[in-house]
């Protein structure tokens, strides 16, 4: 309980913080005005310039976070998370894909269907008849499958003008440069929605994590169930994609993170603990990312990354030592 | 009764019982028993239904399996599958209310009967001081006890366990077996286990099953199944039977084997 209040704290202050800082500082005073009075910097701030961003950035973690500990719940593995089992790659692709040809389709949906499309694939390739497939298996195929998707929007960016294809770059790498309340309108609907889809499944969850063949003596069906529950976790991570980019690697990190702070241990109180940890890193990547460096506004995947790679790395070598690798 | 007709099986692609006839009678303790690979393990998901049946059928009480819906089936019939693999960090008392799952909806409250039937599976298993301690903590022994307590949680009047013994020493397995026998003494819960030593199953057991390349070799009383001609025809095995001078069952002694031919 401690651990939540402390979760909730920390991200209230790293809201706040993100609304101070930037290029120009701003003082609680001054955004106190602005959102009082609704008129001067303050209001500037938290109405155009920083206001959807880190609202944005809140939405955007929360989703991603969910979804990651849904996925790691799910099979069991630290290591499943929709950005190494390539779905994340996948919705990036997809609006990669919706710029080069024109595709008249609204980002998120365009997310949804790149990230459904490659789970549909990692899945029918992963798939082994009779015995359930390891979680490694899929974790190896999604991983190959998500460096396909990278390469091809890659690829795709080449046939790009010079700008477009710059901030196509950006994009991909993941970055909240100039969201408007649009974007955080956009997340946090399909968000909220998802959400309570997700929860509505934290039953038949708490049964597959015991395993599919205990979950059916439990009375679920475990293969549906794992569909359905994976697509709703899709779903969640594109809707986080649509708005960020792919965003690496705020979804491995938050489920373990909140965890850990939380103390949670049941499904559902993981899954609200891992969306507030991801909402937390990504608004303070995003914090660090454009304020470490005077002069210079770097996209908030690279704080992520910089982040999340070393935390990869140790993930790898805890799960080496207790013989799961 | 648990009763399959004309089943066949088969796992990963590979046909493993073949037109099995058998039929498990309520309030007893039954052990499946015979050599590796003679599909124990694979009857007993089907009988669970965590296996479909390549054809034939399975039935509960005379109601075809598949008629029945998962939930209402989790309320009559639960399994422990064989070392099962725990969430990490799980305590025990979580552990064994993830039994309750069959009989609670998406909002239900945690009711009285759901505590009622937690505290009894612990006691049953005499766990109810280790509640609240993490699972990984425990021995192997204490471990398996607290996931028997989770489908004892359950409540339902058969419990079909795969080799409930394994990775135990033999005074754990005896102390595994000798409970699920006085549960089924105490609330006449049908228990069906896979079992590899035919000793304990013929001690413990009212009810054997012998099986062997695909097929039922013999079932019956430890006494009816146990005798040199059946263990000659499931395994290959030359043995003397006699009465177990503690409990009187039937005690397989194995004669040497040095004069048989190693197969190629």
């Amino acid at each position: 309980m401690r651990g939540a209040a402390v979760l909730a704290g920390l991200l209230a202050l790293a809201s706040v913080a993100a609304l101070l800082r930037g290029q120009i500082d701003a003082s609680p005073a001054i955004l106190w005005q602005g959102l009082v009075t609704g008129e001067g910097p303050g209001a500037l701030i938290l109405d155009t310039i920083r206001g959807p961003r880190v609202a944005t950035a809140l939405g955007a973690g929360a989703v991603l976070g969910l979804s990651g500990t849904i996925f790691q719940t799910l099979f069991r593995n630290p290591l499943a998370a929709p950005d190494l089992l390539g779905f994340n790659a996948g919705a990036g692709l997809a609006i990669i894909a919706g710029i080069a040809f024109g595709i008249a389709l609204p980002a998120p949906v365009l997310a949804a269907l790149g990230g459904l499309v490659v789970a549909a694939i990692v899945g029918a390739l992963a798939w082994r008849r009779g015995s359930g497939t390891p979680a490694l298996t899929i974790i190896l195929v999604g991983l190959g499958t998500g460096f396909t998707a990278t390469a091809l929007a890659t690829f795709l960016m080449t046939l790009l003008p010079g700008t477009a294809a710059a901030e196509a770059q950006r994009w991909l790498t993941g970055s909240l440069a100039a969201r408007n309340w649009g974007h955080a309108a956009q997340v946090w609907g399909a968000g909220i929605a998802l959400t309570l889809l997700a929860f509505s499944q934290a039953r038949p969850l708490k049964a597959m994590e015991l395993g599919g063949e205990l979950a059916t003596g439990l009375g679920v069906r475990a293969e549906p169930a794992r569909w359905r529950i994976s697509g709703v976790a899709v779903l969640l991570a594109a809707a986080g994609v649509a708005v960020a980019g792919p965003v690496p690697f705020v979804a491995l990190m938050a489920g373990p993170f909140g965890a850990r702070m939380t103390g949670a241990r049941s499904p559902a109180a993981r899954m609200a603990a891992g969306a507030a940890a991801g909402a937390l890193i990504v608004v303070l990547s995003d914090l660090l990312a454009r304020s470490a460096l005077p002069g210079l506004q770097l996209p908030v995947g690279v704080a992520t990354g910089l982040l999340g790679a070393p935390y990869l790395l140790w993930r790898l070598s805890r799960e080496m030592y207790k013989g799961e690798l | 009764m648990l009763e399959a007709s004309a089943l066949t099986l088969s796992y990963d692609g590979r046909p493993v019982i073949e037109a099995l006839d058998l039929s498990l009678p309520d309030d007893k303790v039954t052990a499946i028993i015979g050599p590796n690979g003679c599909g124990k393990s694979t009857l007993l998901k089907a009988l669970a239904r965590i296996l479909h049946a390549e054809s034939g059928r399975v039935m509960l009480d005379g109601e075809d399996m598949t008629h029945i819906a998962p939930r209402a089936l989790a309320r009559r019939l639960a399994i422990l599958p064989q070392s099962p693999r725990a969430p990490e960090g799980i305590r025990v008392a979580d552990l064994v209310r993830r039994g309750r799952l069959p009989w609670r909806g998406l909002l239900s409250p945690w009711r009285e009967e759901d505590r009622e039937a937690c505290e009894g599976a612990l006691a049953a298993v005499g766990m109810a001081e280790l509640a609240d301690r993490d699972l990984a903590e425990l021995s192997g022994g204490q471990r398996q006890r607290a996931w028997l307590a989770l489908v004892l949680a359950q409540g339902t009047p058969w419990l079909l366990l795969d080799e409930p013994t394994t990775y135990l020493d033999l005074t754990h397995q005896m102390e595994v077996l000798g409970l699920l026998r006085r549960l089924n003494r105490r609330s006449g819960t049908a228990v069906v286990s896979v079992l590899h030593d035919l000793n304990l199953a013929a001690r413990y057991s009212d009810h054997l099953v012998l099986l062997a390349n695909g097929g039922l070799v013999a079932a019956g009383t430890p006494d009816t199944v146990l005798t040199p001609a059946n263990l000659s025809s499931a395994f290959g095995l030359r043995a003397q039977v006699m009465p177990d001078p503690v409990t009187g069952t039937p005690m397989v002694v194995p004669l040497d084997m040095a004069d048989r031919e190693v197969p190629a």
